[in-house]
């Protein structure tokens, strides 16, 4: 079967720790349901990725380089 | 919303449904008569009009509020309904809540009871009860979790519902549910089984067979190994049996029992199929249930059951969906019109009003009468029908109420709903005052940033002033005009309030006693800023602000360069211009709605403002061949710009200098500009130190959707520069192409005679290799192109073919062409049409296309009767092969006209359909806003976006250009060169030494250890 994650298109999705997350929500003053959603059925998730966990998306970006994005797994 | 009543703040707003209660405690009167008005015109007490629900009649008081007609908002009244009814509203929750409860004890069926068996194979209800309060705590999680994400509760409640419904048996009490069925708008069957009524049928007969021994029940009973008990049977034929979904095994039992008893088969013909479990089996009955019974049944349904499916029962308990009491809205609500005879005419809503208290009175009388039970259902049916359209008149299989005249009733639902209701029509979109609207035309002569307005429009909107001491002569200027005369004034506020109307008798008096401290409501005039707007508004640029010019006549006047912003053009077009009535409003247009602030459009982020059409044109003739002009004729071309010295002359011809067209170009760009691109013409275009090297100006240079001058020049210097530059460009493209003169005719597209044959030729070739392409089909020779049958490929390769013909016919039309050709300047700088237009006009119109495909429809087998069935050739599939100079024959003429219809239905369909897309993308997005710390977020605070467009950037202030960065460093040098007078006191400035910042006693320290060097 494909691994899309091993697609040149389908950029870096990491499980955020939980000392980074904290890091992150404080970033932007929110709570962990504020974040954008990701179904766990999504191809791009890493395997291990559970429900309540929050996937840091790297992406290129054509203007500055890389753009970085959290989000939510939800079922 | 009535006067007089301090603001209020609100803190939150709930919805729930409403207590019966409740309408009865806020009713002003118990509405008991259908009738309005008695015969003196006075409204009768406790009717419809009761005085009570408030007052429309100027001059009347309300008898509930004491208020007038204006300050009264009006009060509700209520209907007792003689029996309860469905509220249509809720029609989808009242049957979610039927199939969820359990029919006896009205709980929650979370689980099913039939489930859950002890050893012996009997209903455990204690475990089944266990498992259903598990349930309902799964429920309740998944509600808080759902709530969290921000999803749909609805989602919650549905799924809970689907698996209440499957439940066959209440956990709680063990009856067996049966399913709801739901008729719609507001009917609703329970469905039951009952035994097949053959089978009674059966029994009496082999009870009491014509010929032979009867059969007794213990007989029957002890014939299937007692699956049915004697009584059972006995049960069955009397009529008395309850149907058990167990029971249908049995029931099969008993009938093939009975068949073996004796022949019955002989006696019932053919009507039963023995083996046909179905014909034993039970019969579906519906047994409808009544809003009361619906009433009793929700009524029962515990507070933590209906919590659990996300239902808050303090708010809204489900027996409040069934109506005993209806609200009477307040007469202000439905006023009622006194035509021109006198004559009262009433809302739709009492129409209704009055339909619904009419059955009502005669369902009490009936019922009191002790009428048959199915006059009272037809009542009770008639009843729930106007209480429905009363509150939806366009419920699908419910016939609509209608007026007498026939026309559908307006009621409460269709109030509120679509483009014209409450919503989209009264709340989000309203009429403004200080409003003007009229068709628009071109003015060269303005500025990109101003508007013509005509006088009769600047006299009407207004500006307020508030006056004094400096504006006070002003101000007495403006009122001593009167409202007629242009800058005049039409209202003056004194100091305590009072508002007077200036009027050409009273202006001079009053102009007398203006003072400071009072305002005046002065006409428009020059300079002053107002909002322009053209519909259909699609960006933000379609609402820009503009500086007022009064003028005289009729119309708008607008720069020809704001048209693309716009999208205008002045073949009738209309515009909106709104008055600005505060500072704040005043100074936020100016600073950041005024054209040229709008100049670069977010979507490209290039100029939308910018040279067009003759423009472009005349550019093009300025700098294409480079002319040269002699100092009249160059001072000339210039005369309407601000450019007032001629440069040193390019050279000297005759004794006589000269300039070129680039040179005086040259003479708007600023004095820095450095620039290298290549044109639309196609040549590069060099700009050193603000001089056109060389290149034609074109639409890439200076038109509007990116022309890269304009767009360097707002970037790298600021707006105010481009707007200067645009607007000069302008003006010299008007006298430039006053200068050279330009038009265009019917010869322009002729070619000559060789020419034409060699067009001629060229499409005779393409036929020929139709013919022969068709021959090769016709004899089975075809190959065809992978993927495609070989009617595929043939079609391809003639259209392939005749594209080529009408190219090659556009080429050799093209080399007839001189290169002053209008028709080839245009298309060459840009300014309108491409070859391709300038092709169909001179060479070959080429191949008809409809679907993007060779024509193919009208007849069998053929277009046109003028062919023959199945003629594969060019000219009878829609080839034009004449040009539009020539003319079309009127076979090509149909082709043609079929293929443009396309394109016509093909937009108007397109402008609707993305009409929608926008009218959604707009509420999905509207919501959404970029805040502070740069993250996009909803309403929710729900992040949307980390960093807005994932880079933080506006695209308006990215450079188009890879190779050139904005240079910040320059322009904050230019910015402080600007702020001083001279280098010294910028010096001064600039080496001042900075004291190091001290908020906090806790920096002392640093603070000593930096004063101190």
């Amino acid at each position: 079967m494909v691994d899309v994650t091993q697609h040149e298109l389908v950029p870096e999705h990491t499980i955020l720790e939980d000392d980074e997350l904290e890091d992150v929500l404080a970033e932007y003053d929110i709570k962990r349901t504020d974040l954008p959603k990701i179904k766990r059925a999504d191809p791009a998730l890493p395997n291990e990725a559970e429900v309540g966990d929050v996937i840091e998306v790297v992406r290129d970006s054509r203007t500055t380089d890389t753009a970085v994005v959290y989000r939510l797994v939800v079922e | 919303m009535s006067t007089g009543q301090s603001p209020k703040s609100i803190g939150k707003i709930s919805f729930g449904l409403m207590d019966p209660e409740e309408y009865r405690d806020m009713s002003a009167t118990k509405v008991i008569t259908a009738d309005t008005y008695d015969d003196d015109g006075f409204p009768i007490d406790m009717g419809l009009m009761d005085p009570r629900l408030g007052v429309i009649d100027p001059g009347l008081e309300c008898k509930t509020c004491g208020k007038h007609s204006g300050a009264c908002n009006g009060h509700f009244g209520h209907i007792e309904l003689a029996a309860p009814v469905i509220h249509v509203g809720f029609s989808k929750l009242i049957r979610r809540l039927l199939r969820g409860t359990c029919r006896e004890c009205s709980r929650l069926t979370a689980v099913d009871a039939s489930k859950f068996t002890d050893g012996d194979g009997n209903v455990d209800l204690a475990a089944a009860e266990a498992a259903a309060e598990e349930k309902k705590r799964d429920f309740r999680q998944e509600l808080r979790r759902t709530a969290e994400l921000g999803n749909d509760l609805d989602d919650v409640l549905k799924s809970a519902i689907r698996q209440a419904r499957s439940a066959s048996r209440c956990p709680y009490c063990g009856a067996e549910q049966f399913d709801v069925k739901h008729e719609k708008p507001t009917t609703y069957y329970e469905i039951i089984e009952v035994p097949h009524p053959e089978i009674e049928e059966r029994l009496s007969m082999a009870m009491d067979p014509p010929e032979g021994e009867p059969v007794t029940p213990d007989e029957l009973a002890e014939a299937i190994d007692d699956a049915f008990e004697a009584g059972r049977i006995r049960e069955l034929l009397s009529g008395t049996y309850r149907p058990d979904r167990n029971d249908i095994d049995a029931l099969q039992q008993i009938g093939k029992a009975l068949s073996r008893f004796n022949d019955l088969e002989e006696h019932l013909g053919e009507q039963l199929d023995i083996e046909s479990a179905s014909s034993y089996l039970l019969d579906e009955d519906m047994d409808k249930l009544m809003p009361s019974d619906i009433r009793d049944w929700f009524e029962e349904i515990p507070d933590e059951d209906i919590e659990a499916i996300g239902i808050n029962p303090e708010r809204s308990r489900p027996e409040w969906m069934i109506l005993t009491v209806l609200p009477v809205p307040p007469v202000t609500a439905r006023p009622s019109i006194t035509l021109d005879n006198g004559q009262r005419s009433e809302d739709d809503l009492t129409h209704k009003l009055v339909d619904i208290i009419r059955i009502n009175q005669r369902f009490m009388e009936n019922r009191e009468a002790g009428a048959p039970q199915l006059i009272i259902e037809d009542l009770w049916e008639l009843l729930q029908y106007h209480v429905t359209t009363f509150m939806d008149n366009e419920i699908s299989g419910t016939p609509p109420a209608r007026h007498r005249s026939g026309r559908p009733l307006k009621t409460l639902s269709q109030r509120l709903k679509g483009k014209e209701g409450r919503f989209r029509g009264s709340l989000s979109g309203k009429r403004v005052n200080f409003s003007a609207r009229t068709v628009i035309s071109p003015d060269p002569t303005l500025s990109l940033n101003e508007v013509g307005v005509p006088d009769r429009v600047a006299s009407e909107m207004t500006q307020t002033m508030n006056v004094n001491e400096r504006n006070l002569e002003d101000a007495r200027r403006y009122v001593a005009n009167g409202p007629e005369a242009h800058p005049g004034a039409n209202y003056v506020r004194r100091p305590d309030g009072r508002r007077l109307k200036v009027t050409e008798k009273n202006c001079e008096e009053l102009a007398e006693k203006v003072e400071a401290g009072w305002e005046v409501a002065r006409h428009l005039v020059d300079g002053d800023i107002i909002i322009f707007n053209r519909q259909p508004s699609l960006h933000r640029m379609s609402i820009m602000a503009h500086e007022v010019v009064v003028m005289p006549y009729k119309t708008f006047r607008l720069n020809t360069t704001v048209c693309p912003p716009y999208n205008a053009d002045f073949d009738g077009d209309e515009m909106n211009m709104h008055a600005l009535q505060n500072e704040e409003a005043r100074a936020e247009a100016r600073v950041l709605m005024r054209v040229q602030e709008q100049m670069l459009s977010p979507r490209f982020g290039e100029n939308i403002v910018g040279a067009i059409q003759d423009h472009v044109t005349s550019m093009y003739l300025l700098t294409h061949q480079n002319p040269t002009f002699n100092e009249t004729q160059a001072l000339d071309l210039l005369r309407a710009t601000n450019v007032d010295a001629l440069p040193d002359p390019d050279g000297e011809e005759n004794g006589e200098a000269y300039w070129t067209g680039r040179s005086i170009f040259s003479e708007l760009l600023p004095d820095d500009l450095n620039l290298e691109f290549t044109s639309e013409a196609g040549d590069d275009v060099v700009i050193e130190d603000g001089q056109l090297v060389e290149g034609t100006i074109d639409d890439s240079s200076v038109g509007a959707f990116g022309g890269n001058v304009v767009d360097s020049i707002a970037k790298r210097y600021d707006k105010t520069r481009a707007r200067i530059f645009i607007n000069e460009v302008s003006t010299l493209a008007v006298r430039t192409i006053m200068h050279f003169g330009f038009s265009i005719g019917i010869d322009d597209e002729s070619i000559p005679p060789n020419a034409a044959e060699q067009v001629d030729e060229a499409i005779d070739n393409a036929y020929e290799r139709v013919q022969e392409l068709i021959a090769t089909y016709e004899a089975g020779d075809l190959e065809s192109l992978p993927g495609r049958t070989v009617d595929e490929t043939l079609e391809m390769k003639i259209m392939q073919t005749l594209g080529q013909a009408r190219d090659s016919a556009g080429d050799i039309a093209e080399d007839h062409f001189a290169e002053d050709n209008p028709a080839v300047v245009m298309a060459d700088s840009g300014a309108r049409g491409s070859m391709l237009n300038l092709t169909q006009m001179a060479g070959c119109v080429g191949q008809q296309a409809v679907r993007g495909e060779r024509i193919n429809r009208g007849y069998e087998d053929r277009t046109l009767s003028h062919f023959k069935p199945n003629d594969l050739s060019a000219d009878a599939h829609g080839f034009v092969e004449h040009s539009y100079r020539e003319g079309l024959d009127p076979k090509e003429f149909f082709f043609h006209a079929m293929g443009g219809r396309e394109g016509l239905v093909d937009t108007a369909v397109r402008t609707s359909k993305s009409g929608y897309l926008q009218r959604r993308l707009i509420n999905a997005l509207s919501e959404l806003e970029t805040q502070y710390d740069g993250t996009v977020r909803d309403t929710s605070d729900t992040v949307v976006q980390f960093e807005f467009g994932e880079d933080g950037t506006s695209p308006v202030d990215v450079s188009s250009s890879e190779d050139f960065d904005i240079d910040v460093e320059s322009i904050a040098d230019r910015i402080i060169d600007a702020e001083f007078d001279d280098d010294a006191a910028k010096a001064e400035f600039l080496e001042r030494e900075a004291l190091p910042t001290n908020l906090s006693e806790h920096a002392d320290e640093r603070w000593l250890a930096e004063g101190d060097d």
